[in-house]
């Protein structure tokens, strides 16, 4: 033990045996999956342009945090909660770089949250203040996703339908920026609604 | 071996010259004492912004309205900004600081290029400077401890490139041949960061891997950040201290060798215990419960090691401020390190996975088992280096206390948040809301162990500064000040 170099091949073997066991391993075996199918019916399915945008939104807020996007099978009760009706596999993620499996769960598991609330209008609420959609919850408020204006003639289309107590002085409205839309089209995105044979799921399991 | 030794010894002159002990000792110091001095000033620095930005996030999580209207400072941004300064900004570099003063000491003589370490470590700190504004402008990427972005990750890796290859020399540089555990360690966390950062970099970034596969390096990395790298680093620190600060030999000494390897073996591949029942390749994440698992081997020869040694001299803990730094950091260590093994397996993960847990025990191990040996370390090192006493040995006793406080309640109240959260979120149906509501009072608690932790580093940062600018007393001024500490490390127990 007396000599660097000695020291420096027992760690240098170390470090690669356990990168080559554990990262280039199962990427050579199951990191090179293809897309199955294509059109409609492509698993996984493509996301739309506003949804990247969204996206980005989503990794700059630091959403990941809080976050996870993976439904578990074999513990947990992901499935009973409704996050999803089976287990993800590599296959749905293949398109998403950086990807957003998380590690924390301090707010609900959002990857089928499309699916659960399909109402955009239901998001930007959610963005704006999280106390009018679920009241209690710990999520912060991004104000900064929207803007505040005075309303000119008509008013805007797409302004907030803000209910008793969180509305704005008279005279004004609550427009949702272009980044908070494309927040809210990723959120609707974020359903799988296809079926992957292998997945397990409880309808399997009790087929079996 | 020890003739050999003695005749490789005698080949360097400088080392039999006629000044007495300390005043080698003062040469060594004074060759590296600009650099190690800048890096341990960044240490106190960066740990004054994590405790800040610590209480923050510690704030936000039960009070989500707290300063709301700064965007850049939403829990997203925070958060990682926290722990990447802790790990990036105050461990890595009060870890270094204690390495290269410590390197430079065994090796036993004055080692030169001292300007290579300044420059990188200058250019360290710029390069965190830049990866937390980057985090908090929205540049982050979402990998634990790979969220500076990526125009930030080049310059930390090359400046880290720098610091190491002074280590390097200065491993090579030694005066004496036979090597101590400390430099084991030290080379091990050089050589180890290198390379997990580059192949975290490639992997993630530059070559992604596919989807969830990126998700895997990330954990592997993380795993490995915590085991391969600071943890070394706080090892070569806690096996110089304890002979310094006890006069007392490293009991078991010899079994060193077993615990280095089978730490670095298990902890390469523990980081992956995370990704149980995910969308991931299940037997990855078995090869991490099982790394994990065998981590018990390597702590429990650590915990005979440091445990006897510390109980053998145990009155001696007490007279010494570097010592209880040390006997915290043991204790810290060994709590840690068996959740770690306990928590990782799957039984106890299917209640805490996706917790608080995770963070409550991060924090154990790297603020208290790293962290407050890095602090003993630096105890140690300033009078030496600066030939001053410290000013007020009352202010580091509060300080021990408070900053260990701060550090128990904050792991403390995050692993229980973790097991109720738990139960509630992963073994019931409770809706998620009143599932975070019902532990609410643990986050309450935590923030006020981030208020102890906080106060306890600004104490830290006075007693630093007070040493630093104050001017030395006529019998500081002698070179007879500090009673050379025992030479333990040479001889073989």
């Amino acid at each position: 033990m007396n000599r660097g170099p000695f020291i420096f091949l027992g760690v240098f073997v170390i470090v690669s045996l356990s990168w080559a066991l554990t990262l280039v391993k199962p990427i050579s075996e199951g990191g090179q999956l293809r897309p199955v199918g294509s059109g409609d019916a492509r698993v996984p399915t493509v996301m739309t342009g506003g949804a990247a945008l969204g996206r980005e939104t989503y990794q700059e807020l630091g959403c990941v945090v809080c976050h996870t996007q993976q439904v578990r099978f074999a513990a947990g009760n992901d499935i009973a909660r409704g996050w999803g009706d089976r287990q993800t596999l590599p296959l749905d993620y293949i398109d998403q770089s950086p990807v957003f499996t998380g590690a924390f769960r301090i707010g609900p598991d959002l990857t089928n949250v499309g699916a659960r609330r399909d109402d955009a209008a239901w998001h930007l609420l959610h963005f704006y203040n999280p106390q009018i959609a679920s009241p209690g919850s710990n999520m912060p408020a991004y104000p900064q996703l929207f803007e505040k204006r005075p309303i000119v003639g008509e008013g805007s289309s797409r302004a907030l339908d803000l209910p008793e107590g969180f509305a704005v002085q008279e005279g004004y409205e609550v427009v949702p920026t272009r980044k908070a839309e494309a927040l809210a089209a990723y959120m609707l995105s974020l359903k799988i609604q296809y079926d992957i044979e292998e997945a397990p799921s409880p309808e399997k399991l009790s087929l079996k | 071996m020890r003739f050999i030794c003695n005749l490789c010894s005698s080949l360097f002159p400088s080392l039999e010259g006629g000044g007495s002990q300390r005043e080698r000792e003062l040469g060594i110091d004074a060759s590296t004492r600009f650099a190690t001095l800048g890096t341990i000033k960044a240490s106190v620095f960066w740990l004054l912004v994590a405790s800040l930005l610590g209480l923050i996030s510690s704030i936000k999580l039960h009070s989500p309205s707290y300063l709301a209207e700064f965007s850049c400072l939403s829990y997203g941004k925070v958060y990682p900004a926290f722990w990447n300064v802790l790990v990036y900004g105050w461990l890595f570099n009060a870890g270094l600081a204690c390495v290269c003063w410590i390197s430079a000491r065994l090796a036993g003589r004055p080692i030169g290029n001292s300007y290579l370490l300044t420059i990188a470590g200058g250019a360290w700190n710029f390069a965190v400077i830049v990866g937390l504004v980057g985090i908090l402008v929205g540049d982050q990427r979402p990998f634990r401890l790979l969220e500076f972005p990526s125009y930030a990750a080049p310059l930390l890796f090359v400046s880290f490139l720098g610091m190491g290859i002074w280590i390097l020399l200065a491993f090579k540089a030694r005066a004496y041949r036979s090597t101590f555990v400390s430099q084991w360690y030290v080379l091990a966390a050089v050589f180890s960061f290198v390379w997990i950062y580059m192949i975290a970099q490639v992997m993630i970034f530059l070559v992604p891997a596919q989807g969830v596969f990126q998700s895997v390096v990330a954990s592997w990395f993380f795993g490995n950040l915590s085991g391969l790298v600071i943890a070394p680093l706080a090892f070569a620190t806690l096996y110089y201290l304890i002979p310094k600060t006890l006069g007392q030999h490293i009991v078991g000494y010899r079994q060193s060798g077993i615990a280095f390897w089978t730490w670095l073996a298990a902890s390469s591949c523990s980081g992956l215990a995370a990704l149980v029942n995910g969308p991931f390749p299940a037997w990855v994440a078995s090869v991490g419960v099982i790394a994990s698992f065998a981590l018990f081997l390597p702590v429990s020869i650590f915990g005979m090691q440091f445990v006897s040694s510390l109980l053998s001299s145990f009155s001696k803990i007490w007279d010494s401020l570097s010592a209880r730094f040390v006997a915290y950091s043991v204790v810290a260590f060994l709590v840690a390190s068996l959740l770690i093994v306990f928590g990782s397996l799957r039984g106890p993960q299917e209640t805490l996975q996706f917790t608080q847990f995770e963070n409550g025990l991060r924090f154990l191990f790297l603020a208290g088992f790293g962290g407050m040996a890095f602090m003993g370390g630096s105890y140690f090192i300033l009078p030496r280096l600066l030939n001053k006493e410290l000013p007020s040995s009352g202010l580091i006793d509060v300080q021990f206390w408070i900053q260990g406080l701060g550090i128990f309640v904050i792991a403390a109240s995050l692993i229980s948040a973790g097991s109720a959260h738990g139960a509630l979120l992963n073994g019931s149906e409770v809706d998620t809301v009143q599932a975070l509501a019902s532990v609410q009072p643990y986050f309450f608690i935590a923030t006020l162990g981030f208020v102890f932790f906080l106060s306890g580093s600004l104490m830290y940062a006075v007693s630093f500064f007070w040493m630093l600018l104050s001017s030395r007393s006529e019998k500081e001024k002698s070179a007879e000040l500090l009673k050379s500490a025992p030479e333990l490390e040479y001889t073989p127990s």
